[in-house]
């Protein structure tokens, strides 16, 4: 108890650091955050740009003047009460736009990553048991292949091919415009639909990492004289490979599922972008791209706190899992 | 040189990887002073296939790709390796800083490895990009913008090598010479790290290559139009090429650039980690 007491405290400071690294870093982008906001608002009211700067300074709680000390504090403040700021390109509360985005981000990334898991260390637990045969060589070979495709490059290759060549996939949005949300079978099978070119994109990559890291862990185990016993005492190869060798190899794995989810957060980014999928990563490149301050500084806290806890998650696994941990 | 060579000549994994990076870092540097590059338009001639004449085909304003390809390889491979090199030499130095020095400096060292940790490299990436964007950039400051959000890593586990190095038994005995902290840096420590530097700076090569890729991709940083990153990105969205069927090999070939510039520094940083150490050899 109090050493998860210990983490926590740790984990809170460790998140006010990165806001703090965040927050300053959004504030050296050069540019008045409420510009754009005052060029729509002078030009539907017909009114002087000054005259709607500052309106816009009032509508998204901004002040010039203000000095950076202050800001700062107003935005930790803000962050502390769940208030992410206000988007001035799509001028509504971050907060709304975290509301739409996540579900479609975490649908997308928790699907992935668990077929990603799980066929990675089926396959790289296969591969490890069969050193030197050809279906070792053949899943080594394709993983590191695959590792090789950055997710972007295979997310651009899965429109280009699926969506534009065949047609098989949907060229953006996380369902069809003209279907009411619901639970009905026909809506969850267009949701499917359409999340399968994001889902294929970031579940492949995956698969090969989680597979690399199994196959290795997996070889140095096999190595072990525990296992060399087990088949002396005449265990058979299935209770083995199941009960000696993956369920050791697999320990260390499990526990860095949690930090590789909130890691994903942000690494969607350009897979989002490129399929036109609703989710975090999406907003994300508006924001750059409209050089929407406000909307920047929301997603980018949410996912450093997102990292920050994922990562204080893993580690209180690592200590259920393994005693030793937590005897440090 | 010859005990460099040799090993990668017989290690095949190296050897591969050793020759796909050749390929590219040679199309790299004298590849744009044996093929022109004529950048003006020619309608008459978009979207030919592969040919004698345009080996790679041509694009959308009728420009020949291969010479595209070659010219943009230099800014490619060149900010790559930059990059790597940088993070690289930041990370070595804090990491071994914080690893030997202790106390109160390690402390500090250590809170700002954990917060360029816990921040997410690519976002951060995009947003510094954006900051940069508006002034001209070039390839030294992208790449040491790329280098930021790289090195964190690479300079904590350099930091947990030198931090059992340090309490080995040939450490104490310099230290007991009186052999000066400089000596026992780059004299004891260093040859030690070394291998394991080289190989880092090879893997760091393909976050290097992803970075900068997808910074192009998103039309951020734009310095060099040749770039595969920005090409990729002409080769998508320019003028509905996506929907032209003729247009079908343009992003195939950057797409295949890519892929093997990058699997061939994974094999060779195979291949080397195997050459230095011979225990994972087993495994073949």
């Amino acid at each position: 108890m109090k050493y998860i007491l210990n983490r926590l405290i740790q984990v809170f400071i460790m998140t006010f650091l990165a806001l703090t690294v965040v927050f300053f870093i959004v504030q050296s982008m050069p540019g008045d955050p409420a510009f754009g906001l005052a060029v729509s608002i002078a030009q539907t009211r017909n009114m002087s740009l000054e005259k709607a700067l500052e309106i816009a300074h009032n509508i998204i709680g901004y002040n010039p003047k203000e000095p950076i000390i202050l800001k700062y504090i107003k935005f930790l403040k803000n962050i502390f009460v769940g208030n992410f700021g206000y988007s001035t390109y799509f001028k509504t509360s971050v907060n709304e736009i975290i509301g739409k985005a996540l579900p479609w981000t975490l649908f997308v990334i928790s699907l992935a990553t668990a077929f990603g898991f799980f066929a990675g260390t089926t396959l790289g637990a296969l591969s490890a048991q069969k050193r030197g045969t050809f279906i070792d060589t053949f899943i080594a070979t394709l993983f590191s292949i695959i590792q090789a495709i950055p997710a972007f490059v295979l997310a651009v290759f899965i429109l280009f091919i699926g969506a534009v060549r065949l047609r098989l996939l949907p060229l953006g949005g996380a369902y069809p415009v003209e279907m009411t949300p619901g639970f009905y079978p026909g809506f969850i099978l267009a949701l499917i639909h359409h999340a399968l070119g994001p889902l294929i994109a970031t579940s492949i990559p995956q698969m090969a990492s989680w597979g690399l890291a199994m196959r290795g862990n997996c070889s140095n185990i096999i190595e072990e004289d525990f296992v060399r016993f087990a088949k002396i005492r005449g265990l058979s190869d299935s209770v083995i490979s199941q009960k000696y060798i993956r369920k050791n190899a697999i320990l260390p794995l499990v526990a860095s599922l949690a930090i590789g989810i909130g890691y994903m957060l942000g690494g969607h980014t350009l897979v989002e972008v490129i399929f036109n999928y609703p989710g975090i990563g999406y907003y994300f490149g508006q924001a750059i791209s409209a050089r929407d301050f406000g909307l920047l500084t929301g997603l980018f806290s949410l996912i450093v706190i997102g990292v920050v806890f994922a990562t204080f998650i893993t580690e209180l696994l690592y200590a259920i899992i393994d005693p030793r941990v937590k005897a440090q | 040189m010859k005990e460099f060579i040799r090993p990668i000549l017989m290690n095949r994994k190296a050897f591969i990887g050793f020759i796909l990076l050749s390929i590219f870092i040679l199309m790299a540097t004298i590849g744009p002073m044996i093929v022109p590059l004529n950048l003006s338009s020619n309608f008459a001639e978009r979207y030919k296939p592969p040919s004698f004449q345009h080996p790679y085909g041509t694009d959308y304003f009728g420009i020949d790709i291969f010479q595209q390809m070659v010219h943009g390889a230099r800014s490619v491979v060149g900010l790559s390796v930059l990059a790597s090199f940088f993070a690289v030499i930041i990370g070595a130095i804090i990491g071994i800083a914080r690893g030997y020095i202790g106390g109160f400096v390690s402390k500090f060292l250590d809170t700002i490895i954990t917060i360029f940790l816990v921040i997410p490299s690519f976002p951060a990436l995009l947003i510094m990009a954006a900051i940069f964007a508006d002034r001209s950039l070039n390839m030294i400051t992208v790449a040491l913008i790329i280098a930021m959000w790289l090195w964190a890593p690479l300079a904590k586990q350099i930091s947990a090598q030198v931090f059992s190095i340090k309490s080995r038994e040939f450490i104490e005995t310099s230290k007991m010479l009186n052999l000066g902290t400089f000596y026992i840096l780059f004299k004891d420590i260093m040859p030690l790290l070394l291998p394991y530097i080289f190989i880092n700076f090879i893997t760091q090569l393909k976050g290097a290559m992803e970075f900068s890729v997808g910074l192009m991709f998103l039309g951020l940083a734009k310095f060099d139009p040749t770039h595969w990153g920005v090409m990729l990105n002409y080769a998508l969205y320019q003028a509905g090429a996506l929907y032209t069927p003729r247009g079908f090999h343009y992003p195939i070939i950057i797409m295949i650039h890519i892929v093997l510039l990058i699997y061939g520094g994974i094999l060779f940083a195979q291949g080397i980690e195997e050459i230095f150490n011979p225990k994972l050899r087993r495994y073949e």
